[in-house]
């Protein structure tokens, strides 16, 4: 299988590689890099537990090829703390208990991340659209909502 | 208090099974499913698979040590299929190797030659060749055939249910690995750690005590992983026991949806009889479950459901029938209600039809016949509580059903493409396992010398916040904050004989274990500090705020202060309790007793949007009276109710399980299975609670701190949406005869209002016409 030289920046940090061509970006985030927060909930971008940015847009990291992030930016759940503080979308979930069983939250924080840089300030309307690519099964979407509208406050 | 994993969950710093670092030489394994629903194998080739560079190991039925039995209830479930495969998807061979890929690619070079044997998919065809699983079951209460010549209207019909995908977000999967001495250690997802235990056990022919099950948490599970884990618990255990190396098996989501069971379909005929008021006087049902190729649970799904039968009503004379029927489906098995849901649907079928029939409104039948404190569920337990009015009627004052009532009658008045439907639904949902021994449970709390605490409990965090209420418990038991209490993992070597994190009662169970076990700490604790305070007892000792009072003052003694004297002074600080749910009992032989420690009641009121030219349809709003007790933690129960309402939502309106002749799963795949999304579910969900001071339920109700179960129970509400839906397709077309067939997908809302297969019939046709010129 062909092998590909890639480099990503992963959180800040350039993770360089050598891959094979069809590894996809989630299997290198998690595998390679031990980066557990991104979940995989249905291999298909249905349930969006794989979301993660790329140059800034979230993405749905199981239809996306490592290589397709080659000389990019990657910014996972894990990027999303700064010096051990909270990002306000972090602090929102968990303020307004808009998590559960915890594994969609990581790829939640994710799209909602990429909503509030397109939309400082979305109506609930906006915010239920941002996220509908998002499944949760735990909860009905009441707290997550109140969460990003919390972040939304708070930036 | 917060959810006790929220930080982490946040940080994306949870682990779940395969997020924990890898042992050295983690193998993976992937499973060959039979691709037909049912056939008798003649050969299964294995050679290419083993020739597959990176296969370690390819196992059959031939190579499970012990005995190929993996069923819960009843013993019909072969861990590899054997001779015959009976469901497509069964688990035939599995292929071990070096990474997930490769063993796929080992999975894709089997092949079977299996013979075709006749397919069911269907219930009633199923009932009808005697293919049944366990026995027929009937509960009965008055004379129901003498009761119909009393009865001013007697209608029948006939429902057809359709099953539900659990669609927790983490697949199924698991992680065993071999330790000393033959003794294997299984990473699991299930809510049934015991179970897995006994199974293993069983496949490998070893005692209980060489197989020890961890969980920490489940991404979801929902009924899922009660027994459905067990399979790849197996599998897991099975891998390492031969290759002697660590294995692990992840299932992609097409495989878990393939393979695994879900909430049962069922197929019913019912048939009522009312007074001329609308009183009802006498109901008849027969439900046809469908079973799939196995028990599983089926059998307990189907006692809960014919326990269920009369929803929230009193009905003098009633006869509840019900089988497992036996087709070519996975075996299906718990899901969020157990079976209680489809029993409570095909009762407001029967009201909806007979107050269709009547010209009067469903609601006014429901609440005449609602169930009052002296009545008597049909299986004789009496209902002690007025709690079905109380809610009904809170619901309907606090959120004003007749302005609701009014707004929609006028909105139907005034357009033609739109219709709105309002229904409310009564939910009074059983609480207990209704097999009672099952209702036990054990805790094991250690107090260690710097004052933090250790507990262990037999229940499993599936996201239901079950360690977040046990450490609250802990923590106001013991009078110390919460943060000093570590909720361990779910592990068989500390707590044995566990029964399934289900039935709404895992909170009931152990956390009243958890306070039996930290009672004994607190006395010992006690008659210590009276000790060192010079008291004459311990009687006017308490623990609160981490301090220790005398007569509720403090008395100058920390808890840090007095776990560390006790443990200088040998004072045992590990505790075990253990509780059995009081006075609950149930006879089979004459279907009488009293299966539940109580009952949780509820009503919500469901308005909808119909657009009658698309079959599409908006949930306007959601509006719930709830008997939820003295929460725990109200945003636990608050997300448990939200959550339980999106799943109810879901199963009746978007989550279409399609099944082709073959057996074949048709909507195998989030693309073509839909589950509620955030834009889906509507922005007004509102919940209120019944004062606890109005609680005629109490008495019985055995919950620590005077809680309640609140697991299952807010499902039921989402049966109110098919309900709603039904009455604006009713006021868009009241010249049919609507079948009540479930789920109402748009697109078979839209079949359903035009059976003529096209639009432009006269007297819509005129209509439109209207329309326009207004």
């Amino acid at each position: 299988m062909a092998q590909q030289n890639i480099t990503i920046k992963v959180n800040g940090t350039d993770q360089a590689a050598e891959i094979e061509q069809r590894l996809l970006l989630v299997h290198f985030i998690r595998e390679n890099l031990a980066l557990t927060g991104t979940h995989i909930g249905c291999d298909t971008t249905h349930c969006g537990a794989c979301t993660l940015i790329l140059d800034g847009k979230a993405v749905k990291s199981c239809t996306v090829f490592a290589v397709q992030a080659d000389g990019k930016e990657v910014l996972t759940i894990e990027g999303m703390t700064t010096n051990g503080e909270l990002h306000p979308l972090q602090e929102g979930f968990m303020e307004e208990h808009g998590l559960q069983c915890g594994f969609c939250t990581p790829g939640m924080i994710m799209s909602s991340y990429a909503l509030l840089q397109e939309n400082k300030n979305p109506t609930e309307a906006e915010i239920r659209w941002g996220i509908s690519g998002n499944l949760c099964r735990c909860t009905g979407y009441v707290n997550i909502v109140k969460a990003v509208q919390y972040a939304a406050q708070k930036a | 208090m917060r959810q006790i994993d929220a930080a982490l969950h946040v940080r994306g710093e949870s682990q779940y099974v395969d997020d924990v670092p890898p042992p050295e030489g983690l193998l993976q394994a992937a499973v060959f499913g039979s691709p037909l629903a049912h056939g008798r194998i003649n050969s299964l080739d294995l050679t290419a698979a083993r020739q597959v560079e990176g296969v370690l190991a390819v196992l059959t039925a031939a190579d499970i040590p012990g005995e190929n039995q993996i069923g819960p209830i009843i013993a019909d479930e072969a861990m590899l299929a054997d001779g015959e495969v009976h469901y497509i998807g069964q688990p035939v061979a599995i292929v071990v190797a070096s990474s997930r890929r490769i063993a796929r690619q080992g999975v894709a070079a089997i092949t079977l030659d299996c013979s075709p044997l006749p397919v069911i998919v269907d219930p009633k065809e199923a009932f009808g060749r005697n293919e049944i699983i366990g026995v027929p079951r009937t509960i009965a209460r008055g004379d129901v055939d003498a009761a119909w010549a009393d009865c001013d209207l007697v209608l029948e019909g006939s429902c057809d249910l359709g099953g539900q995908e659990h669609v927790y977000l983490e697949t199924q999967r698991s992680r065993a690995i071999p330790l000393e001495g033959g003794r294997l250690r299984i990473h699991a997802s299930t809510q049934s750690p015991y179970a897995g235990q006994r199974m293993i056990a069983r496949i490998l022919g070893v005692p209980f005590n060489r197989i020890e099950i961890d969980v920490q948490r489940l991404g979801g599970a929902f009924g899922g992983k009660e027994d459905q884990a067990t399979q790849w618990a197996c599998v897991a255990a099975l891998s390492a026991w031969h290759t002697g190396r660590p294995v692990e098996i992840v299932l992609s989501r097409a495989e878990d949806m393939r393979m695994t069971g879900k909430r049962h379909p069922y197929r019913s005929d019912f048939k009522i009889g009312l007074s001329a008021e609308g009183r009802i006087l006498a109901y008849q049902v027969a439900h046809y479950q469908n079973a799939g190729a196995g028990a599983d649970l089926s059998p307990a799904v189907l006692e809960r459901t014919l326990l269920h039968s009369t929803g929230s009503y009193a009905i003098p004379n009633v006869r509840l029938f019900g089988v497992s029927c036996r087709t070519n489906l996975p075996p299906n098995t718990a899901f969020r209600g157990f079976g209680g849901p489809q029993g409570m649907f095909v009762m407001e079928c029967a009201i909806a039809r007979a107050a269709e029939a009547m010209g009067k409104p469903v609601a006014e039948i429901q609440r005449l016949n609602l169930l009052g404190a002296g009545d008597h569920f049909p299986y004789g337990q009496p209902t002690g509580s007025d709690y079905a009015r109380t809610t009904w009627d809170q619901a309907a004052r606090s959120y004003d059903l007749p302005a609701i009532e009014s707004r929609i009658a006028e909105h139907n008045a005034t357009h033609f493409e739109t219709k709105r439907g309002v229904a409310v639904m009564p939910v009074c949902f059983g609480i207990s396992f209704t097999t009672t021994y099952m209702n036990q449970a054990s805790a094991l709390l250690h107090v260690y010398s710097d004052g933090s605490v250790g507990l262990s409990t037999g229940g499993v965090e599936m996201g239901q916040g079950l360690h977040t209420n046990l450490a609250g418990i802990a923590a106001s038991a013991l009078g110390i904050a919460a943060t000093r209490i570590r909720v361990e993992s779910t592990n068989t070597t500390r707590i044995a004989n566990m029964s399934p994190s289900a039935a709404s009662s895992t909170t009931l169970l152990n956390g009243n274990a958890v306070l039996l076990a930290a009672n004994q700490i607190l006395d010992r604790l006690k008659s210590l500090a009276a000790a060192e305070l010079d008291l004459p007892g311990p009687a006017d000792v308490s623990i609160a705020d981490e301090q220790v009072l005398v007569g509720g003052e403090p008395a100058g003694l920390s808890w840090t202060e007095l776990v560390g004297r006790a443990f200088k002074a040998r004072t045992g600080l590990s505790a075990h309790g253990f509780y059995a749910t009081p006075e609950i009992h149930y006879d089979k032989a004459t279907e009488q007793g009293s299966p539940f420690a109580y009952h949780v009641y509820g009503a919500a009121i469901i308005e909808v949007t119909l657009d009658c030219l698309r079959g599409t349809y908006t949930i306007d709003s959601v509006k719930i009276t709830h008997d939820l007790g003295r929460s725990l933690n109200e945003r636990v129960d608050l997300g448990q109710i939200e959550g339980g309402l999106a799943q109810g939502l879901g199963w009746v309106s978007l989550e279409d399980l399609q099944y082709g002749p073959d057996g074949r799963l048709l909507s195998p795949a989030l693309a073509t299975y839909k589950v509620p999304d955030a834009h889906f579910m509507p922005d007004d969900i509102q919940t209120n609670f019944i004062p606890i001071a109005d609680d005629t339920n109490a008495a019985s109700n055995p919950g620590p701190y005077g809680s309640k179960a609140v697991g299952e129970p807010p499902l039921m509400y989402g049966i109110g949406l098919f309900f709603a839906l039904r009455r604006a397709m009713r006021a868009f077309r009241p010249d049919l005869d609507l079948p009540f067939v479930s789920p109402l997908t748009p697109e078979r809302v839209l079949m359903a209002l035009y059976p003529e297969g096209h639009v432009a019939f006269p007297p819509i046709a005129s209509a439109v016409e209207a329309a326009h010129e207004r």
